[in-house]
């Protein structure tokens, strides 16, 4: 790897190299949406088993059909499912928390990380870990908060206008602009965490400092990383939903379910690959130099036994053990 | 007591009408934009003098036809000058009203429609209690404020009558609502004689409100000016303005004369019969509508025209004027074809729409959207329509359908407005599926269909067991209900109804209908009786129930099961495998789980195709059929051909003997991917 190559590439190098992080994190989000979706699933079957207009579902997809199912008191109260499908989704945004500091170590190293390391860095940064969400939520809920604010403020005067357009307008210019300010908190925050995660800072404000100087002066490269990633999801959105919609048949439910899990595991990839960069560019620009003694062997006349020394948090050489 | 005045006013009937029926000819003879000029000639000659003798005028020059339509009671003429900065109309009407009651008159009452929107009135009060279409009030600003002040009135030949106008709250008692004045008149009104109304009003419209008012330079008049109320079944029948009613009025003649800068683009009802510009920078627009009920007009110097679509109707060609916003002017050929298909379909199913002209406006705003006024409508858009979505297709179909039901056929709105709404939403149902297709006709995008018939079904069985069709509109529960079983449930009964007669049969009642009661305020009796005069049929069981009675159908198979006949010998010998010989014991039990009671068809279907189709007078709550067969009983479902659209379950309609679950499968997937993407968006911004 030379010492030059760009975020984005080094980024997905990252990703590549690593990709049983997607996979669990996949399987983590399938298992935890699968409970989530429990009672719905229930419901449907109670309701839908027995019916024939269920059919008409089956075979397209006939919103009135929809509708009806959903006001008939016999479906039960959504809201208790839908309840659920939204709790199993803050789970899983818990369980990334959790297991973040653990991903940018193994994205750090240059060999397989162990297990116990895996799980040893998200040990150890896991109080650091709330406190910087603590942070960065104030932060990007106010500076959210205040955007959408000013664009609502926006519309009010745009719909005084007589160009209906001018309301569309408005609001998709002002999206863009949320969406780069939002972007930029992104990546302020996603480098203090990189930080207190490899520098194994336990000072979270002195990350937070680190993060928001180097996003601030590297902005326009950092930037356009993450919007980069950032269109290779919504494409690969888009893509997903058109091939669900153009060639899977309305009753297979079988071929909805493989492009649907498909679309999904590689909705996670661009988020990994911001993590990615988000690493490359700390040991890029932010590993402080150690300074190393040189080593000058000396003359041992009887060989000695050493003590093993702690292991560095950037491991040059993989150790014999089975990878997380 | 009317031949007399006939006699009486001969010589003035002779002249208007010998020079009606000469200009006729000559507007006959001519080209559509000819034939504006033509007429524009002819009012003036045949508008009678205000202060000469008062007469209803028997024109004919804004409709196909060389006698008049409808029996005139009423003839406005109104001078009108539009301010577009402070939205105010200040004008002069001078209303001649025809006697035709058999009684004396000693009284009238007017309505001042835009007093609604004032924080006391009663519009406001029930859409703060109730619900509305658009606003909700939960600030006043004083763009929601309207008046219509009655600046004087005088009577002919009675004199200055202002001291004798007095605001009137007939239906709830509000003090604070000034929708309805009544005039005291010291000398009463004969049976068969004129009376002569000159009064100078001025009204303010509130910021598009209930479809009528101004937005940024747009403006609808809509319900703007002192409008009689119409005297009917032997009392005068003038409501207040509520938040679920809309109008009722006497046919006429109504010339009106519009003043507004030179600037705008106007549209209104009836035919354009003038245009002249002054020298103040202003200009005067002049229109004529023969046997309408109401009037209204747009204005807005950014509309972009098309007016030179023609439709060939049964009784002479209809000139179509539409005016669009400019952002909207890519949609304007999707808004003259299902104009032009409407009045294909009704002219051919329920009979000629009589008129010259129809025009339909695009408003600034959805405020202002779906209205319907006398030969004038509003549709509904927005610059980004997809194709596939219906939304100008139902709104303009539905709009124009009110030309039939309630502009023609001219029911009581604020007693009966399922006689126009509901009327109307089956006869849109009927129309659109022709046009859109029955199960497309409202959304046909993206593998997504929904049908308009299913849409009206929706919005009934919401609020299924809240109210009765046949109730004053605004005595509903809530705006909601109001909506649901006016317009959804209406369309729901009829279209059930063809299951009883026959599709056919309802055809040609509602042809009857129309033809038999056009031009009239016809009852909920008359369309009931028509119904069942043309059916052959005594369909009182199942008007009480659906439009007298708010019962509810909900039809249900409760289970069904299949045993072997002999089920002890094969558990004696041990063998669980079907043969073709083992005879079935199968039973089918249907329950009626609602109030509503109706003969029902059942068709059970056994393994192997065979299907037997069974009748449930539905009397009893539940009932059972049993057979005995060499096969397996597969499945029963009531109603299996679904002509009733008004069970309130169609899931419970159906029973199959085995599950089937990918149906569940299906949706659960939905659900799962919908719970999957949002865990990860929130993981993707928040950690």
């Amino acid at each position: 790897m030379t010492e030059h190559q760009g975020l984005l590439s080094g980024g997905w190098d990252r990703v590549a190299s690593n990709k049983r992080y997607i996979v669990w994190f996949y399987l983590l989000n399938l298992a935890l949406a699968w409970l989530g979706t429990a009672a719905f699933k229930n419901q449907a079957h109670d309701f839908l088993d027995h019916s024939l207009l269920s059919g008409r579902l089956l075979h397209g997809f006939d919103i009135g059909v929809m509708v009806e199912m959903f006001l008939q008191p016999e479906f039960g109260q959504t809201h208790a499912s839908s309840a659920s499908g939204l709790h199993f989704a803050l789970l899983f945004f818990v369980a990334t928390a959790l297991f973040l500091p653990g991903v940018l170590q193994g994205y750090a190293s240059t060999y397989r990380l162990p297990r116990e390391d895996f799980f040893r860095a998200c040990g150890r940064n896991l109080w650091r870990f709330i406190r910087l969400m603590i942070v960065a939520g104030i932060v990007m809920g106010a500076v959210a908060g205040a955007l959408f604010g000013i664009q609502s403020f926006l519309e009010k005067k745009a719909a005084e206008s007589t160009n209906e357009l001018l309301g569309f307008e408005v609001r998709v210019l002002s999206l863009v602009v949320i969406f780069l300010v939002m972007t930029a908190l992104r990546i302020w925050f996603d480098l203090a965490e990189t930080d207190i995660v490899l520098s194994d800072q336990r000072a979270v404000r002195r990350s937070i400092g680190t993060g928001f100087r180097h996003m601030w002066r590297n902005l326009g490269r950092l930037l356009g990383s993450y919007v980069v990633t950032t269109i290779v999801a919504a494409i690969l959105l888009g893509a997903g939903l058109w091939i669900w919609m153009r060639f899977v048949p309305p009753a297979s439910v079988v071929g909805a379910f493989l492009v649907s899990q498909l679309m999904l595991i590689l909705l996670l990839i661009p988020r990994f690959w911001q993590r990615g960069v988000a690493v490359r560019y700390y040991l890029e620009n932010m590993v402080e130099p150690v300074a190393v003694q040189p080593y000058t062997p000396a003359p041992v006349a009887v060989p000695v036994v050493n003590d093993p020394a702690p292991a560095p948090l950037l491991p040059d050489t993989p150790p014999e053990t089975q990878g997380a | 007591m009317k031949l007399r005045w006939i006699i009486m006013f001969f010589p003035v009937l002779s002249v208007v009408v010998i020079s009606v029926v000469v200009k006729e000819h000559a507007v006959k003879a001519a080209s559509p934009q000819g034939a504006l000029a033509a007429v524009a000639a002819s009012v003036a000659g045949a508008t009678p003098n205000v202060s000469g003798a008062s007469v209803i005028p028997d024109t004919t020059l804004a409709i196909n036809s060389t006698q008049p339509l409808s029996q005139r009671v009423v003839h406005y003429e109104i001078d009108a000058k539009y301010d577009s900065a402070k939205h105010t109309v200040d004008a002069t009407e001078v209303l001649t009203y025809h006697n035709l009651t058999g009684q004396p008159l000693d009284h009238f009452p007017f309505h001042l429609y835009q007093n609604a929107f004032q924080p006391n009135a009663t519009w406001i009060r029930e859409t703060k209690v109730a619900g509305g279409r658009d606003v909700s009030y939960e600030k006043w600003e004083d763009k929601d404020y309207g008046s219509e002040e009655i600046k004087s009135l005088e009577v002919a030949g009675q004199g200055d009558l202002t001291s004798n106008v007095r605001y009137i709250q007939p239906d709830d008692g509000n003090k604070d609502d000034k929708t309805v004045v009544d005039v005291r008149v010291p000398k009463p009104i004969a049976p068969g004689q004129f009376v002569q109304f000159k009064i100078a009003f001025q009204t303010k419209f509130p910021e598009t409100q209930a479809r009528s008012g101004w937005k940024h330079d747009f403006v609808l008049g809509g319900q703007w000016f002192p409008k009689v109320g119409v005297f009917w079944h032997g009392a005068w029948n003038c409501h207040q303005y509520h938040a679920t009613t809309e109008f009722f009025a006497d046919f006429g003649v109504y010339d009106v004369k519009l003043t507004m800068p030179q600037f705008e683009v106007v549209g209104a009802s009836g035919v354009k019969v003038g245009e002249t510009n002054n020298a103040d920078g202003t200009k005067t627009v002049a229109y004529h509508g023969d046997d309408i009920h109401d009037f209204a007009w747009t204005a807005s110097p950014r509309y972009r025209v098309k007016e030179d679509g023609v439709f060939q109707g049964q009784m002479g060609p209809v000139q179509m004027r539409i005016l669009m916003q400019p952002a909207h002017w890519s949609q304007v050929g999707r808004h003259e074809k299902i104009l032009r298909e409407s009045l294909e379909h009704f002219e051919s199913w329920y009979g000629p729409y009589p008129y010259k002209t129809i025009t339909l406006v695009d408003p600034e705003s959805s405020e202002a959207g779906g209205m319907e006024y006398p030969t004038f409508i509003t549709g509904d858009t927005s610059w980004f329509m997809p194709k596939g979505l219906y939304l100008p297709e139902i709104v303009i179909e539905h709009e124009f359908g009110h030309q039939y039901w309630y502009g023609m056929v001219a029911t009581n709105e604020f007693e009966d407005a399922w006689m126009d709404e509901g009327i109307n939403s089956y006869t849109e149902v009927k129309v659109l599926d022709s046009i859109l297709g029955k199960k497309t006709s409202g959304i046909n995008m993206l593998g997504a269909t929904f049908g308009e018939r299913e849409q009206q079904r929706l919005s009934y069985i919401g609020v299924a067991d809240l109210d009765p069709i046949a109730q004053k509109a605004y005595d509903y529960y809530s705006f909601n209900s109001y909506g649901g079983i006016t317009y959804g449930k209406t369309a729901s009964v009829l279209l059930t109804l063809e299951s009883i007669i026959g599709e056919d049969t309802m055809a040609k009642a509602m042809h009857t209908y129309f033809m038999k009661y056009r031009f009239t305020h016809p009852t909920k009796e008359d369309f009931l009786k028509t119904i069942e005069e043309v059916s052959g049929k005594d369909l009182k069981w199942y008007f009480a129930q659906a439009v007298y009675g708010s019962q509810v159908m909900d039809y249900k198979v409760l289970k069904v099961e299949s045993f072997p006949v002999n089920w002890y010998v094969e558990k004696e010998t041990g063998s669980h495998k079907d043969d073709k010989n083992t005879v079935y014991r199968s039973y089918v039990w249907l329950q009626r789980k609602g109030d509503f009671i109706m003969p029902v068809e059942v068709e059970i279907k056994f393994e192997g195709g065979e299907k037997i189709r069974e009748h449930w007078d539905g009397v009893s709550r539940w009932t059972k059929f049993t057979y005995e067969k060499k096969a397996k009983l597969e499945s029963a479902e009531i109603d299996p051909d679904h002509k009733i659209q008004i069970d309130r379950n169609d899931f419970n309609s159906s029973y199959t003997a085995k599950e089937h679950g990918r149906t569940a499968l299906k949706l659960t997937n939905y659900w799962l991917v919908v719970t999957q993407w949002l865990g990860q968006a929130l993981a993707w911004w928040a950690v």
